[in-house]
């Protein structure tokens, strides 16, 4: 059986499912297209419903 | 973000596309290109002094085209891996032109023109799709003239000019000023080159030239050749500064944008494009304008919308708040058109259906509230990893297993599977994360 799972786009759902995994003790393998993870999240100012910083 | 740069199990591939796959449920084989940044990912510190002396200035596209970054450059300052990357398509090195800059001045040597793309071969039990949307593109709406006036902008670059690290540090100043404020600044320059240009004239015939040039227009010169040249640098020197001057003036009645328009379902519950509802929207607007009357307490915004969903643990109260204490009023209904008025202030006309007329009123800005556009690289990963998309372009699931693709082995989560928050998209990569556990466990090794 097969352990590693791949994880495709970085953003705020890609890496939640990838420290999920990874906290239980499977290798994750995260792709992102872009030369940084994030996604549009890391874009934001702050976010709602409480104006957290994003990043 | 951090936490997954770091963690020991998470084994972080960016600018990196999955290429095709094979196998099935249990054992997939994955091909995956990491395409070549020219830049060692370990060696680099990010420091940032390539990005500074490379001479290559292209549209920044993590502010959403508003101002610029360097051809070598890192997509946001804290982002992870900390790496600098070089955008072949425009780095003069790499087109053949002599430059190699960078490679002059980063001192961790990190620089690698023969970088190539690698091929990366894994074997996965299960595979989670988390490629996210696109954001809509408002032009399709030629009504809201979104390219033609500079002051209707969406609101992805709404959030950037709100950010402390955008293009405008966190200032709210109006598209069409920053224009001005930016062809100031080419007219500084130009006549500062004129300038120097003047000063060898002036050295060499020892006369200032504003006096050579009104000796010059009563005849006292002839037509010399370096009389003539000189008087028309002069001329030129002359037209350049009214230019700048004019602007200048202009420019004294700036001021940060105050009168605020949101619209909300731009795309969204729209036959002609899309029929869902977006989701998120009403409240990115909701935030958006209280962000800005934090930044700017004369702030006033108006929210134009069919209704106000504020769907949500905390949502409505947040939205009340907004009304209470951030200047912010709704306004039911559907915008008609935008306008352009004077002075680059967009005009909005909608119907108030409460009084059942049409109204119009001018803003500073107007801010689109743009759907969740299906991912156009979706397309590409259905296709390569065999699963299905919906009528729309989004991963297809079923309301019962809603983070099972129709492949077996494949799940999907956040706005990839249908537009949703932030909070949403977490739990939905939890329950994903926990469906991938299932097929881990308990599947037998195929083949
Ligand atoms: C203007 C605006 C403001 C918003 N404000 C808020 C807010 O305040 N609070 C809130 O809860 N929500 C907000 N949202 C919604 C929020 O952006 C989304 O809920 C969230 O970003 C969805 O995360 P995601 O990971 O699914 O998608 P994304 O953030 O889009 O991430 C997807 C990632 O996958 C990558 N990717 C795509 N295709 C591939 C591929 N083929 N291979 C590899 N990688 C790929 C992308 O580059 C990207 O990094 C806002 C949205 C907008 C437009
Ligand atoms: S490539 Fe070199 S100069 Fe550029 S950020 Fe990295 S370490 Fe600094
Ligand atoms: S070689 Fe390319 S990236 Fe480096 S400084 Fe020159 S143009 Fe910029």
């Amino acid at each position: 059986m097969n352990k590693d799972i791949l994880i495709i786009g970085a953003g705020i759902a890609g890496i939640q499912a990838s420290l999920d995994l990874a906290e239980m003790g499977f290798m994750v393998h995260l792709v992102e297209q872009l030369p940084s993870i994030g996604g549009k999240m890391a874009q934001l100012d702050k976010t709602f419903p409480t104006n957290d910083c994003a990043i | 973000m951090l936490d997954a740069g770091r963690h020991p199990n998470i084994d972080l591939m960016a600018y990196s596309e999955v290429e095709s796959m094979e196998g099935e449920s249990g054992a997939f084989e994955i091909r995956i290109c990491r395409k070549a940044r020219f830049v060692n990912e370990d060696q680099c510190t990010g420091c940032g002094t390539c990005a500074e002396k490379c001479p290559i200035q292209v549209s920044d596209s993590f502010n959403m085209g508003q101002g610029t970054r360097s051809a070598i450059y890192s997509w946001f300052a804290q982002g992870i891996p900390s790496t600098h990357t070089i955008d072949a398509k425009y780095c003069r090195q790499l087109n053949g032109k002599k430059c190699g800059i960078c490679q002059k001045v980063c001192q961790a040597d990190a620089i690698d023109f023969n970088q190539k793309d690698k091929i990366v071969n894994l074997t996965v039990g299960a595979v989670i799709v988390a490629a996210g949307y696109d954001i809509f593109d408002p032009s399709r709406i030629p009504e809201y003239r979104y390219r033609d006036q500079p002051n209707v902008i969406t609101s992805m670059e709404f959030e950037r000019l709100l950010s402390a690290g955008g293009p405008t540090a966190g200032h709210l100043n109006r598209p069409s000023d920053r224009t001005v404020i930016e062809e100031i600044a080419v007219l500084e320059k130009k006549a500062k080159k004129s300038e120097k240009m003047l000063g060898k004239y002036e050295e060499k015939y020892k006369m200032v030239s504003e006096r050579f040039y009104r000796a010059f227009q009563s005849g006292e010169h002839g037509d010399e050749k370096d009389s003539v040249k000189w008087a028309d640098k002069y001329k030129a020197y002359l037209e350049i500064k009214s230019k700048r001057e004019a602007l200048k003036t202009r420019a004294e009645r700036f001021s940060t944008a105050k009168n605020l328009a949101f619209i909300q379902c731009v795309g969204s519950r729209d036959f002609r494009f899309y029929q869902f509802c977006s989701g998120y929207c009403c409240m990115h607007s909701i935030k958006e304008a209280i962000i800005a009357h934090e930044h700017e307490p004369e702030t006033r915004s108006v929210i134009f919308g069919m209704d106000i969903r504020a769907v949500g643990k905390g949502f409505e109260e947040y939205k009340i708040r907004g009304g209470n204490h951030s200047n912010i009023s709704y306004h039911r209904g559907r915008v008609a058109e935008i306008r352009g008025g004077p002075d680059n202030h967009p005009v909005v006309i909608y119907e108030d259906t409460i009084s059942q007329t049409v109204k119009k009123e001018a803003f500073d800005m107007v801010i689109l509230a743009t759907a969740c556009a299906p991912g156009k690289s979706l397309k590409k990963l259905a296709s390569v990893l065999d699963a299905e998309l919906d009528e729309f372009g989004f991963l297809k699931t079923n309301h019962l297993q809603p983070v099972d693709t129709t492949r077996e082995g494949i799940f999907v989560c956040g706005c990839a599977q249908s537009p949703m928050d932030i909070p949403e998209s977490v739990s939905q990569a939890s329950s994903a994360a926990s469906r991938a556990v299932q097929v881990l466990m308990t599947y037998r090794k195929v083949s």
